[in-house]
C-alpha cells in the first residue's frame, strides 16, 4: 500500500461514503489490522459511530475482520482492503458494461447491489423492478420474472456470486485453538480469496434454482400492485426462501471480461475484424475451462473454433485456417499454436497479451509525453535490452547530442535505468560500460503509481471546483425545486419565466461551464481508469506467471 | 694527375649510367628489386659502386628501402610524391610517411607525435605545411567534432570519420533522416493499404503487404530525393528506426543465391503495421504529461486546485 493508494483510498471513501467513513478507513489502511479498541482511541471518535462506519465498509467487501489472531479470546481485528476499495473507481465501467451486455435490467442490478455491498436476490429483483416501473409510461411496469431472469443469468455468467458466508465467524469462534492460525495466515496476504474459495463449490449454481422458483411465484402476486405501498409489509410477511442468501458483484468476472476486451480491442487494431472475432470466439470458448489465473487458454483446436465461431460470420475453413496462422506468425503473439492434432490446437497467451498490452500503454506514454524520438529510444531498448549510449545514438538515429538529452531525461524520470559494468574493479568511469536498459516490470509499477496519483489529483480537482461554485449550485437546486413543485401545482407561464430568471445569465454560463468541467474531470477519471485496469492485470499476470 | 682526373670523370658518367639503370630496372619490376638482380643485371659494377649509386638514389628519395623476408628490396617511389615532396626535410617526409600509412582512416595529431617522436610544435609547423603544398588534408570527425584527423589529399575519407551519408561536414542530417523515415514509412504503408484493398485471401494479403529492403531502396532511389548514393545498408539502417517507432515489423525469409536484394541467402521483409492501443487513458488528462507532477501536492505550492495546466485544460 502506498501513499498514493491510500490518499486514492481516502478520497473515494470521502466520496462515496462520507468524512466519517474516511476517517476510519484511512486510519486502517495506514496502520494495518486492527481492533475496535485501537480505532477508538485513534479516532477519537464516538463508539457508536465507528461501529456504523465499519458496518459500512464489511458490507461492501471494504472491511476484513478477524478474530482471535493473537490467541483465542484476543479481541476480534479489523482491516481494510485496499484493492476493494480502489474498485470503487471502477464502478462506472462495470455498470456500464452490465448495461451493455444485458441491458437497462442488467444495469440496475449490478448498480443497486454495487451500491449497497451486497443483497438478496428478492429484494434486488423488487428493487429493479420498482425503479424501472419508475422510468416507465404511466399504466406499466416492469415484470419480476423479467428481472429475476436477468439476475439469474448475471449468476450463470458469474458476474454475480454468493458472499461467503458470514456465520464463519460463529463457527471459528467454535474451533477456535485449530481455525486460530489458518484463517489469518491466508488472510494476511490476499484478503478475499480464502472466503472466496470456501463458498466456491456453490457460489453460482445451487441456490439459482431454488430461486427461480421464488421468483415466479412472487410474479402473480406482484403485478400491478402500486410498489411503494405495497412492499414494506411484504419485507416483512413474506418469506422468500433465499434469506441469508447474499450476493455480490464478482469483480474478478468483470476482470476477466476487460481484459478479453483489451485483447481483442487490440487484435483489431493490429490484424483486422474477422481475427478479432475469432480470438473473441476462443475467449468465450474458453471463459468456462480456463482459470482466471492461467497464463494461456486450454488449447483449442482448429475444428471446435470454426464450429463455434457465430453464424453470422462467413468464414470458411481454409481461410479459418489462414488467419489462425496469420495469428500465430504475428509477432505480438496473442494467439500461439499447442499442437498439430484437430487441425491445429490454438491457445490465446494471456500473459503475452497482457505484456504487450502494458508494454504499448508504456511505450504511448513515453511518446506522448518525450515526443516520438524519445519512444523510437525507449522502443529500441525494450526490444536490443542493453545498450551503450553511442550504440543508441546509432540505433535510432538520432543526434548525439539530442539523444544525450533524451536518454538523460528519460532516465531522470526512471523510464529508464542506467546498468554499470566496470572493467576494473575501482568503477573509474573511463573504464566502465554504461549500459542503458528497461524495465518493463518496474516501469509499469511505477506508472501504476502515477496513475493512482493522478486520479486522485483530478478528484482532488472536482471538489474544489464543487466548493467553489457551492452557492451557485445550492441556488439552482432550489430554484428546480421551486420550478417542479409550481409544475405540479398547475402554476402561471409567467411564475414559472419568473422563478427561471431569478438565476442570471452569467451565473447560468458558470453553471455551464462547471457542469462541463466535472465532465470533463470525470471522463478522464475513468480513462485513467483503463490504464490502471491494464497495468494492474500485466502485474498480477506477472506474479501468477512466476509462481 | 690528368690521368686521375679522366678516371674521375668517367666515374662520374659511370655512375650516372649506373643511377639511370637500377631507375629502369626498378621500371621493370614494379615490386621492387633485390641487390641479386642489380648485380646479375651489371656483372662488371664492384659492389662500392653500386652501393654509392644506390644510397645516391636514396638521399635524393627516388628510391625506397623495403625489407623482404630474402633481404633488402629496392624499389621506386611514386614520382608524384617525389615531385611532391621536393624540397622537404627529412622530418617532413617522416611525417607524411605516417599520415600516408594511416590510410583513409586518417590520424590524429596526438598520434602523429607518439609515432614520429617530434615535438607538437614541430609537427604543427609540418602539417600547416603539408596541408598548404595540398599534400595532405584535416578532416574533423564525426565520432569528435574537435578532433582532426589527417589523411592525404586525394583520399576519400572513410565512412566511420564521415559517419557515411548520414552527414554532411560532421553535421549529422536529423532532417534528411526525417525525410527518408517518413517516406520509407509511406511507401510501406501505401503497399499495406493497396493489400488491405485487395480483397484476396488472408494470406495472400499479408505477403502482399511486405516490401523487400530492395524494393524499398529502388523506390527512394527513384524519388530522387537523396543528393548522395544510397547503399541497401542506409536504407536498411533507415528501415530499422521505423521498427523502433513501432510502425514497421520485419521478418527475414530464406532466398535463393542470386535473387535481387538478397544478402548470404537471406531476404529482410518489411511492412507497415498499426500501433495496438490507441494513446492510453494517463496521457489523456494533463497530469500524464505534466512536468512538475511529481512535486504537486495538495497543498502545496503546485496543487491540483490551482493547477494552471488543469485549468486550461478544462477551458479548452
Amino acid at each position: 500500500m502506498t501513499v498514493q493508494e491510500v490518499r486514492l483510498c481516502g478520497l473515494l471513501l470521502q466520496e462515496h461514503f462520507g468524512e466519517v467513513v474516511e476517517k476510519v478507513g484511512t486510519l486502517m489502511l495506514k496502520n494495518g489490522a486492527q481492533n475496535l479498541r485501537t480505532i477508538l482511541h485513534e479516532t477519537g471518535m464516538s463508539v457508536d459511530l465507528v461501529k456504523k462506519s465499519l458496518c459500512v465498509l464489511v458490507q461492501h467487501g471494504a472491511c476484513l475482520f478477524i478474530s482471535g489472531r493473537k490467541g483465542p479470546g484476543s479481541p476480534t481485528e479489523y482491516r481494510a482492503s485496499c484493492d476493494q476499495i480502489l474498485r470503487i473507481l471502477r464502478y462506472p465501467r462495470y455498470i456500464y458494461t452490465a448495461k451493455t451486455l444485458y441491458g437497462d435490467t442488467g444495469e440496475l442490478i449490478i448498480e443497486e447491489l454495487l451500491q449497497r455491498g451486497h443483497m438478496t436476490m428478492s429484494s434486488t429483483v423488487k428493487k429493479v423492478a420498482d425503479r424501472l416501473t419508475q422510468n416507465m409510461e404511466e399504466g406499466r411496469s416492469m415484470d419480476y420474472s423479467e428481472v429475476s431472469s436477468a439476475f439469474s443469468s448475471l449468476v450463470e455468467t458469474h458476474f454475480l456470486q454468493r458472499c461467503p458466508q458470514l456465520g464463519g465467524a460463529a463457527m471459528k469462534e467454535g474451533t477456535a485453538p485449530a481455525d486460530a492460525v489458518t484463517p489469518a495466515a491466508p488472510a494476511a496476504p490476499a484478503s478475499t480469496a480464502p472466503p472466496t474459495a470456501e463458498s466456491f463449490s456453490d457460489c453460482y449454481k445451487v441456490p439459482q434454482v431454488t430461486l427461480i422458483g421464488r421468483g415466479k411465484r412472487q410474479l402473480a402476486s406482484e403485478d400491478g400492485e402500486d410498489q411503494r405501498n405495497a412492499k414494506r409489509p411484504r419485507m416483512d410477511s413474506e418469506v422468500h426462501g433465499d434469506e441469508g442468501i447474499y450476493w455480490q458483484v464478482n469483480f474478478e468476472r468483470f476482470h476477466l471480461h476487460f481484459r478479453d476486451q483489451a485483447i481483442i480491442t487490440a487484435v483489431a487494431n493490429k490484424l483486422d475484424q474477422t481475427s478479432s472475432e475469432i480470438v473473441r470466439t476462443m475467449l468465450r470458448m474458453s471463459e468456462v475451462t480456463t482459470s482466471p489465473s492461467a497464463t494461456c487458454t486450454k488449447p483449442l483446436s482448429a475444428n471446435e473454433i470454426f464450429r463455434s465461431l457465430p453464424a453470422g460470420y462467413n468464414i470458411s475453413r481454409p481461410i479459418l485456417d489462414q488467419y489462425l496462422t496469420l495469428l500465430v506468425d504475428d509477432p505480438m503473439e496473442f494467439v500461439g499454436k499447442a499442437g498439430e492434432s484437430g487441425g491445429g490446437m490454438y491457445v490465446v497467451n494471456m500473459h503475452k497479451a497482457l505484456t504487450n498490452l502494458a508494454r504499448a500503454t508504456l511505450e504511448s506514454v513515453v511518446q506522448e509525453r518525450f515526443g516520438s524520438r524519445s519512444a523510437r529510444i525507449f522502443r529500441l531498448l525494450l526490444r536490443k535490452r542493453h545498450l551503450e549510449q553511442k550504440q543508441v545514438e546509432d540505433f535510432a538515429m538520432i543526434p548525439a547530442k539530442e539523444a544525450k538529452d533524451m536518454l538523460y531525461t528519460l532516465l531522470s524520470q526512471n523510464l529508464v535505468q542506467l546498468q554499470e559494468v566496470p572493467k576494473t574493479p575501482d568503477y573509474a568511469p573511463s573504464r566502465t560500460f554504461y549500459l542503458y536498459t528497461v524495465n518493463q516490470l518496474s516501469t509499469a509499477r511505477m506508472l501504476l503509481q502515477n496513475c493512482y496519483k493522478t486520479v486522485a489529483n483530478l478528484m482532488e480537482r472536482r471538489l474544489f471546483e464543487t466548493k467553489d461554485s457551492k452557492r451557485l449550485l445550492e441556488k439552482s437546486q432550489r430554484i428546480e425545486a421551486i420550478l417542479a413543485s409550481l409544475q405540479a401545482s398547475g402554476a402561471e407561464p409567467e411564475q414559472l419565466t419568473e422563478v427561471e430568471e431569478m438565476i442570471t445569465a452569467p451565473e447560468k454560463q458558470q453553471l455551464d461551464a462547471l457542469r462541463l468541467h466535472i465532465n470533463k474531470l470525470d471522463s478522464a477519471e475513468n480513462q485513467v481508469d483503463e490504464t490502471i485496469f491494464l497495468l494492474e492485470s500485466y502485474i498480477n499476470s506477472t506474479a501468477t506467471s512466476a509462481s | 694527375m690528368a690521368e686521375v682526373k679522366v678516371k674521375k670523370e668517367t666515374n662520374v658518367s659511370e655512375a650516372a649510367e649506373v643511377e639511370s639503370r637500377i631507375k629502369e630496372l626498378c621500371q621493370q619490376f614494379p615490386q621492387g628489386i633485390t641487390d641479386q638482380v642489380i648485380q646479375n643485371d651489371m656483372p662488371h659494377l664492384e659492389p662500392q659502386q653500386r652501393a654509392m649509386a644506390i644510397n645516391k638514389l636514396l638521399s635524393l628519395g627516388q628510391l625506397d628501402l623495403l625489407r623482404n623476408s630474402s633481404g633488402l628490396l629496392y624499389r621506386l617511389k611514386d614520382t608524384q610524391s617525389v615531385s611532391k615532396m621536393k624540397g622537404s626535410d627529412n622530418q617532413e617526409k617522416l611525417v607524411y610517411q605516417i599520415i600516408e600509412d594511416a590510410g583513409n582512416k586518417g590520424i590524429w595529431s596526438r598520434d602523429i607525435r607518439f609515432k614520429s617522436n617530434l615535438p607538437l610544435t614541430e609537427i604543427n609547423k609540418i602539417l600547416k605545411n603539408l596541408e598548404s603544398k595540398k599534400l595532405i588534408k584535416a578532416v574533423k570527425s564525426v565520432a569528435a567534432s574537435k578532433k582532426k584527423v589527417y589523411m592525404l589529399y586525394n583520399l576519400q575519407p572513410d565512412r566511420s570519420v564521415t559517419g557515411g551519408a548520414w552527414y554532411s561536414d560532421q553535421d549529422f542530417e536529423s532532417e534528411f533522416v526525417e525525410v527518408l523515415n517518413q517516406q520509407c514509412f509511406k511507401f510501406l504503408q501505401s503497399k499495406a493499404e493497396a493489400a488491405r484493398d485487395s480483397k484476396q485471401s488472408p494470406m495472400v494479403q499479408r505477403n502482399s503487404s511486405f516490401a523487400t529492403s530492395h524494393e524499398v531502396w529502388k523506390y527512394i532511389c527513384e524519388l530522387g530525393i537523396s543528393k548522395v548514393d544510397l547503399s541497401m545498408d542506409d536504407i536498411e539502417t533507415i528501415l530499422n528506426t521505423l521498427i523502433y517507432d513501432g510502425k514497421v515489423e520485419m521478418t527475414v525469409i530464406a532466398a535463393k543465391e542470386g535473387t535481387v536484394g538478397s544478402v548470404d541467402g537471406q531476404m529482410k521483409l518489411y511492412r507497415g503495421v498499426n500501433a495496438i492501443i490507441q494513446p492510453t487513458g494517463l496521457v489523456k488528462t494533463p497530469c500524464g504529461l505534466c512536468p512538475v507532477f511529481d512535486d504537486c501536492h495538495e497543498g502545496g505550492e503546485i496543487s491540483p486546485s490551482s493547477c494552471i495546466y488543469m485549468t486550461e485544460w478544462l477551458d479548452f
